[in-house]
């Protein structure tokens, strides 16, 4: 609505990955480089992600009410990508044991936060006209911080290998429910 | 091994908290979406005529939204809709010196009842006299437009009442509007050209014929110029002339039907700002130029005016006839038609001196008559107030055909005997000829009021005015075109810009509501910031939460 809208919707996205970040020892263990790499990272995924999308995939001419779940399965099988630069990250980050988790969770909610959310907010929470979505969208960054963390926390416990075996199955399934989230919920 | 099922029992109770979350605050929020709500919107009359200023003089707008019956009016967009519109609602909005006024208009105007249009059709001379520094627009309502006016009357309406807890929740969950307009400030067009079109039909044998001259102004007028169509007044004298011209050229083209009077078809513009285009076509005419028809033998001129639908059919003239000359052949001649063939038809004749003192004239004939050129009107209307003559609501669902067929038929029928001046016998064989054909009348009426013929947005490019030289000159020879341009130092017209405007409705909060957003957000981050300093205690309690029953395994 106005300039005073938007900084509350700055705020209400940005704050808590400040308080994450703060609180977490992160910056006891200046890792704010490690998390700047990660976000790097992100980019770099998402980029491949684009292109990869676009070469393979035309887009679909089916008619508007069918929804194409082969089609969007696909395209949701290509946010594997996600887990695999997650995973990249934090065998790459030298950091300390479960800090890899957090910095590699922050670096990329953080990248994801300032390239999908901060243009929206700015032109749109700023005009005359009010609309709730904002709000939302600040509060769902907030959503995308934890579900990263959480994110980052499964595939590194994937990844260790002296995982008992009757764990692996839930942590399969959690991470399947993580990429396929966006296509379950339609 | 505990540590790994409670990790992973907190990771689960990490990601389906916020998820619920997500799904609590969409299901709680009670309001859609909307975006702007973008309508045209026309604004009233602005117009100088002979300086005198009229209408609202001002344009731009960007106000929130209220309707009439908030107390505090001031500075804000004041919303009526027709139904509820009176005319002290409209003085107590001037005199809080209110920011606009916006007048909504249902989409199909019949479905109104008939004392609303009426009383509407009364109010629109006053709107416009009191010159205001309000503007004042109109809208054509639609679904969104009213769902905008029901919420700006309830959060309106609520406005004096209770308690701070109430107030609260309003100002969380209530919807202001904001009402900008586009468009500049309204400035005075320059030099803008009303064009008038006139065509002839000569008669037959030689010179100094004498002249019969039919005069129709093809303008409307109503309180806001795009909304005003003119289907009686007077798009239903233009369709009536046309058909004359077409009837009288097709009789012409027969040698045995080419009478001895020269005809005259002229179509003015700016009619109804005291008659602009007759005025300096008579001035051209009759002072600059050497040779004319007007000045040599004119046995008469008549003018139509309003001809649609009632049953009634005036002839008003400003000096009543002598006996023998052309007027009083046609007064007879109208008479007889209408007595002996549409006795549902009822003729008179109204005598109005013409009144100079008057800011306006009455009639079209009387510019005639300043001239001393013989002339009378037309029309069914008994008055030159009458409110049908400058109104919005004339439109074209409202003027009934058989009506204006019968009357052109009468005044067809009328001039024939004046022309010709011969016996029962040669007025069968005319009939035989002439028909007037209902379905011309009617396409042309609909064509005309398809739409607004505002004198301010004909100029001499506009389709209305190139379709009409089109169709005259299918029948008529010599079809010239007469512009009128005001004059520069002392202009009888001055006409004003952005009389269509484009209104974006946004949907705003009040600015308490920004106070309260902060403060909960506030209290959200402290709230989060404590969790997360203690969050050993949240794992510790979880941690005893769970392994009891993992124990139990």
């Amino acid at each position: 609505m106005t300039l005073f809208h938007f900084g509350n919707c700055f705020s209400l996205a940005y704050f808590p990955y400040f308080i994450t970040y703060k609180c977490s020892g992160l910056s006891e263990y200046n890792a704010f480089w490690r998390c700047v790499q990660a976000g790097a990272t992100y980019l770099f995924v998402q980029l491949c992600k684009m292109l990869f999308l676009a070469t393979f995939f035309p887009t679909w001419e089916g008619g508007a009410g069918v929804y194409d779940f082969v089609g969007e399965f696909m395209k949701a099988t290509v946010d594997l990508a996600d887990l695999l630069g997650l995973h990249l990250v934090m065998s790459r980050n030298a950091g300390k044991g479960e800090y890899k988790i957090m910095v590699a969770a922050m670096g990329w909610a953080t990248a994801e936060l300032i390239m999908s959310r901060c243009i929206p907010l700015w032109v749109g929470a700023r005009g005359i006209e009010f609309d709730w979505k904002y709000i939302q969208m600040s509060f769902d960054s907030n959503i995308s911080l934890v579900h990263y963390i959480a994110m980052a926390a499964v595939v590194w416990m994937f990844t260790r290998y002296d995982l008992p075996k009757s764990f692996r199955l839930p942590v399969t399934i959690l991470l399947g429910l993580c990429v396929y989230k966006g296509f379950l919920m339609e | 091994m505990f540590e790994e099922a409670s990790e992973v029992l907190e990771n689960m109770l990490k990601w389906s908290f916020p998820l619920s979350l997500v799904l609590f605050l969409v299901l709680v929020c009670p309001l859609r979406a909307e975006a702007a709500h973008e309508f045209s919107v026309y604004r009233m009359q602005q117009y100088d005529l002979q300086g005198q200023t009229y209408g609202s003089r001002n344009a731009i707008l960007n106000t929130e939204a209220r309707t009439v019956d908030a107390e505090v009016l001031s500075r804000r967009c004041v919303m009526v809709r027709l139904a509820d519109f009176s005319y002290e609602k409209y003085q107590k909005a001037l005199r809080q010196s209110a920011g606009a006024v916006v007048i909504i208009l249902p989409q199909n105007m019949s479905t109104m009842p008939q004392d609303i249009v009426q009383q509407f059709m009364e109010l629109e001379p006053e709107l416009l006299a009191t010159e205001t520094i309000v503007p004042v627009y109109f809208a054509l309502e639609d679904e969104e437009l009213l769902s905008i006016y029901t919420q700006t009357q309830i959060s309106s309406s609520s406005q004096g009442s209770s308690s701070a807890a109430e107030v609260l929740l309003h100002t969380a969950t209530a919807n202001g509007f904001q009402m900008v307009t586009s468009g500049a400030q309204s400035k005075a067009v320059s030099d803008w050209a009303i064009t008038s079109l006139e065509g002839r039909l000569t008669g037959a044998g030689g010179e100094d014929l004498p002249t019969i001259v039919l005069v129709a102004h093809y303008d409307s007028f109503g309180v806001a110029p795009w909304l005003s169509y003119g289907a009686d007044s007077n798009g239903s004298g233009v369709a009536v002339l046309l058909e004359l011209a077409r009837l009288f050229s097709r009789l012409y083209s027969y040698k045995r039907t080419h009478a001895g009077y020269n005809l005259l078809f002229f179509l003015s513009g700016g009619g109804k700002f005291n008659y602009q285009g007759t005025k300096r076509w008579l001035e051209d005419n009759l002072d600059h130029t050497d040779s004319s028809l007007l000045q040599d033998n004119v046995a008469f001129v008549l003018c139509l005016d309003t001809l649609g639908n009632s049953d009634n059919l005036h002839l008003h003239v400003s000096k009543p006839p002598k006996e023998g000359s052309p007027q009083h052949a046609l007064l007879r001649e109208l008479e007889t038609v209408a007595a002996h063939q549409h006795p549902d038809l009822k003729f008179s004749m109204v005598h109005k001196k013409i009144n100079l003192a008057d800011d306006t004239l009455a009639w079209e004939h009387e510019r005639f008559g300043i001239r001393r050129l013989p002339a009378f009107t037309l029309s069914h209307l008994e008055s030159h107030r009458s409110p049908a003559r400058h109104s919005i609501m004339d439109m074209r669902s409202v003027s009934s055909l058989e009506g204006l067929s019968r009357n052109t038929k009468v005044i067809a029928e009328a001039l024939a005997r004046v022309i010709y001046n011969l016996t029962e016998k040669v007025i069968a064989v005319l009939r035989s000829h002439q028909q007037v054909q209902e379905d011309q009348l009617a396409s042309l009426v609909d064509w005309l009021t398809a739409q607004p013929r505002a004198a301010q947005l004909l100029d001499k490019d506009s389709s209305i005015v190139n379709t009409l030289e089109y169709y005259l000159s299918r029948y008529l020879k010599d079809v010239k075109r007469h512009l009128v341009r005001a004059d520069k130092r002392d202009p009888e017209f001055v006409f004003y810009d952005q009389l269509k405007q484009t209104m974006n409705a946004y949907r705003v909060k009040p600015a308490i509501f920004d106070l309260l957003l902060a403060v909960c957000i506030a209290s959200y981050l402290g709230v989060l910031y404590l969790a997360v300093q203690n969050f050993g205690l949240l794992y510790g309690f979880l941690r005893r939460v769970t392994a009891p029953r993992v124990k139990q395994h």
